[in-house]
């Protein structure tokens, strides 16, 4: 008997903790990440809660790339009562069934970083979109490189005024992999320069695999390589060490390579001119906004003085930015 | 195959007697054979490959995978595994990385710490990876958690350790860069004339390490001792081995292992985040048993070993300079792995 008068009161204690808004009557946010150890989503995660201070109480969880889980955490949010959620989905198309949990607690939703479908963001009226046009951080990785080969004959290598690459992908069928791939070479094309493909396999996002594939691809086309376009600046950095360790970027032997995150290492390499360039998906701000409307939800306020300038009734895109050179120190 | 009865076997002709010869051959050097009929395949694809740079680069990108490998591989023969190798490497390569970044980097991670020594960091990782190899033996040796659930949470939890160490003030999560000069080098710098006539460094450490650990397998009791665990634990319990001694020490010294691997792997990239090793073990444990080393314990050699990582390494590196779809990469790894397996069990069942 004792002891399940104890267990109830320790039940009673975690409700009391969880029920309706905070102790300090601050609103109550719950943020699910797909994973944490994805970098680019750890600097969103950073931003949220950075915004968050002194503001709302943000429950951080680590969906850990399943999407089971991170349905079981959404449940938890919801019976913990919190004023809103801020979702970044494991698999966009599971999106539905979260809108649906969500509308039937009347929980504000604000998904961000993987975009729903349209379909289901039609919903629901409280279902809010933050994030990038994904096509965009590949046309301006395109732009960097048209930008420099248009301002430097020596790029060319042969002569042939076509741009030899090799295309380093993140994960084979990732929404962001396919559309950089894509639209880089797009931004190339539509500059009127022509391209011939060397090559293009996956590295998975990864800085020892891209080292690796760049060995093999140096020895297998040595000096016909004359841009090295990679999905994320992971990757671009171990195809540099590959190339360093052949010994470029000493002295005449240059080679042009882009990446997209503009993390810190990628800016180090900036500034040593390594890498050419790197396009910024602005994770401080897509954290900044998702926050800034999950806050205004919570608190029952129009999102539109929010201050961010919403599309479609639904959408805030945060825009990419070029990085090179030229403007890193912006960035550091 | 069935096996012929010896009475059979006295009627049998020549031919039969010469095929079957052929066929013991094949199965005993099925997976030199493989090798061969790759190298031999991607050659003709593409002649080039034959040539000395992509041979020093094969070397290169295999010394980490063999270090691992040899970890591994002592843990598999003495009847046990190890799913905690890949995280393992990783907390290394974090741990050395963030510990030997320059002093002008923008973002160190420890902003005002004076430049360490050299060895310090490196010497700091195989210690702490030591440790917890040597906490996986306790688990298995006292505990009697089979080494498979063992390593298992281990893994787990080692990325755990790695991610909270990774992600904490005043950067946050983020990529480590900014590596010293003298630690980079030791990842990619060689000795010789120039980056064809030479040996990288990490090709010497990975040559060295092979012939220590084949010379404690072979030549000292604690190898003695864990083919024998292996082989039959209860047999070599009653014949006084200390088992559970020569459990702890084998998962420690993997776990060293592991960890001077993941310091090389952090020099050799030249940079590390807390994902680094993801799926290393099964590489390497792929390897091992390419290469010979029984899953049930108490088969397998050193030399083994080296020839199943350089076959993968091949497999990586050849396919990728052909240019062949990855898809089709991950296809023929998956069947090799069979293969192999299938191939060499006939070895040790024929002789039953």
């Amino acid at each position: 008997m004792k002891r399940l008068l104890f267990a109830l009161l320790i039940v009673a204690v975690l409700f009391a903790g969880c029920s309706g808004k905070a102790a300090s009557g601050k609103p109550k946010i719950g943020a699910a990440i797909y994973k944490f150890d994805d970098t680019f989503m750890s600097y969103v995660r950073n931003s949220i809660t950075e915004n968050a201070k002194d503001k709302a109480e943000v429950e951080v969880v680590d969906s850990q790339n399943a999407q089971p889980t991170q349905n079981d955490q959404v449940d938890a949010f919801l019976s913990k009562k919190m004023n809103a959620i801020a979702i970044n989905p494991v698999d966009r198309t599971a999106a539905a069934s979260i809108i649906e949990k969500a509308k039937a607690k009347k929980t504000p939703v604000v998904f961000f970083n993987r975009e729903p479908l349209a379909e289901d963001m039609g919903k629901w009226d409280k279902v809010y979109y933050v994030g990038a046009k994904a096509e965009q951080s590949g046309t301006m990785q395109g732009q960097i490189v048209v930008d420099y080969w248009k301002a430097n004959a020596a790029a060319d290598k042969n002569k042939d005024g076509k741009i030899q690459y090799i295309m380093l992908k993140g994960e084979p069928g990732h929404q962001d992999a396919e559309l950089r791939t894509q639209f880089s070479i797009k931004a190339v094309t539509d500059a009127g320069i022509a391209v011939d493909k060397l090559a293009e396999d996956t590295a998975m996002w990864d800085r020892p695999k891209a080292f690796d594939k760049m060995k093999a691809y140096l020895a297998a086309y040595k000096d016909k390589i004359e841009v090295v376009f990679c999905n994320n600046d992971d990757m671009a950095l171990g195809a540099i060490e590959a190339l360093k360790a052949e010994g470029y970027f000493a002295g005449k032997k240059q080679i042009v390579v882009v990446g997209v995150d503009a993390t810190a290492p990628a800016l180090q390499a900036l500034e040593e001119g390594t890498l050419l360039g790197t396009v910024l998906n602005d994770a401080k701000n897509q954290g900044k906004a998702t926050f800034d409307l999950a806050y205004a939800l919570a608190k029952g306020e129009d999102v539109a003085k929010a201050g961010w300038e919403i599309t479609d009734g639904k959408y805030v895109w945060v825009p990419y930015q070029m990085v090179t050179k030229d403007n890193y120190k912006n960035f550091k | 195959m069935p096996k012929p009865s010896a009475a059979v076997e006295t009627t049998a002709n020549a031919s039969l007697a010469r095929r079957k010869a052929v066929a013991d051959f094949s199965v005993k050097y099925a997976i030199y054979i493989v090798f061969m009929i790759l190298i031999v395949g991607i050659a003709i694809k593409e002649p080039t490959f034959l040539s000395l740079t992509n041979f020093r680069n094969i070397l290169s990108m295999s010394a980490t995978r063999i270090i691992i490998a040899l970890g591994v591989g002592g843990i598999l023969i003495s009847g046990g595994t190890d799913l905690s190798a890949g995280r393992q490497v990783g907390f290394a390569a974090v741990l050395s990385a963030s510990l030997l970044q320059f002093q002008e980097y923008a973002r160190r991670m420890y902003p005002n710490m004076p430049d360490l020594p050299l060895w310090l960091p490196i010497v700091g990782a195989i210690a702490a990876c030591a440790l917890f190899g040597l906490l996986n033996g306790a688990i298995i040796a006292y505990l009697k958690v089979p080494p498979f659930i063992a390593t298992l949470g281990s893994m787990v939890a080692v990325y755990g350790v790695t991610s909270i160490y990774f992600d904490r003030p005043p950067y946050g999560a983020q990529p480590i860069g900014g590596l010293r000069k003298d630690f980079t080098n030791l990842g990619s710098g060689f000795v010789g004339f120039n980056d064809v006539w030479s040996i990288p460094f990490i090709v010497i450490i990975a040559i060295v390490i092979a012939v220590a650990v084949w010379v404690l397998h072979n030549k000292t009791r604690f190898g003695k001792n864990i083919y024998a665990i292996g082989g039959n634990p209860e047999a070599a319990k009653v014949s006084g081995v200390p088992v559970n001694k020569n459990l702890l020490l084998v998962y420690a010294f993997a776990g060293a292992l592991y960890g001077l691997a993941g310091t090389l792997e952090a020099a050799r990239t030249g940079g590390a985040t807390n994902n680094y090793g993801n799926g290393y073990e099964l590489d390497a444990i792929a390897a091992c048993v390419v290469g010979g080393v029984s899953t049930s314990g108490g088969i397998g050699t050193v030399p083994g070993m080296l020839v199943g990582v350089l076959i993968f390494s091949i497999i990586n590196y050849g396919l990728t300079f052909i240019n062949m779809n990855p898809y089709w990469q991950q296809i023929i790894k998956g069947a090799i792995i069979i293969a192999a397996v299938a191939l060499d069990i006939r070895k040790y069942l024929a002789k039953r």
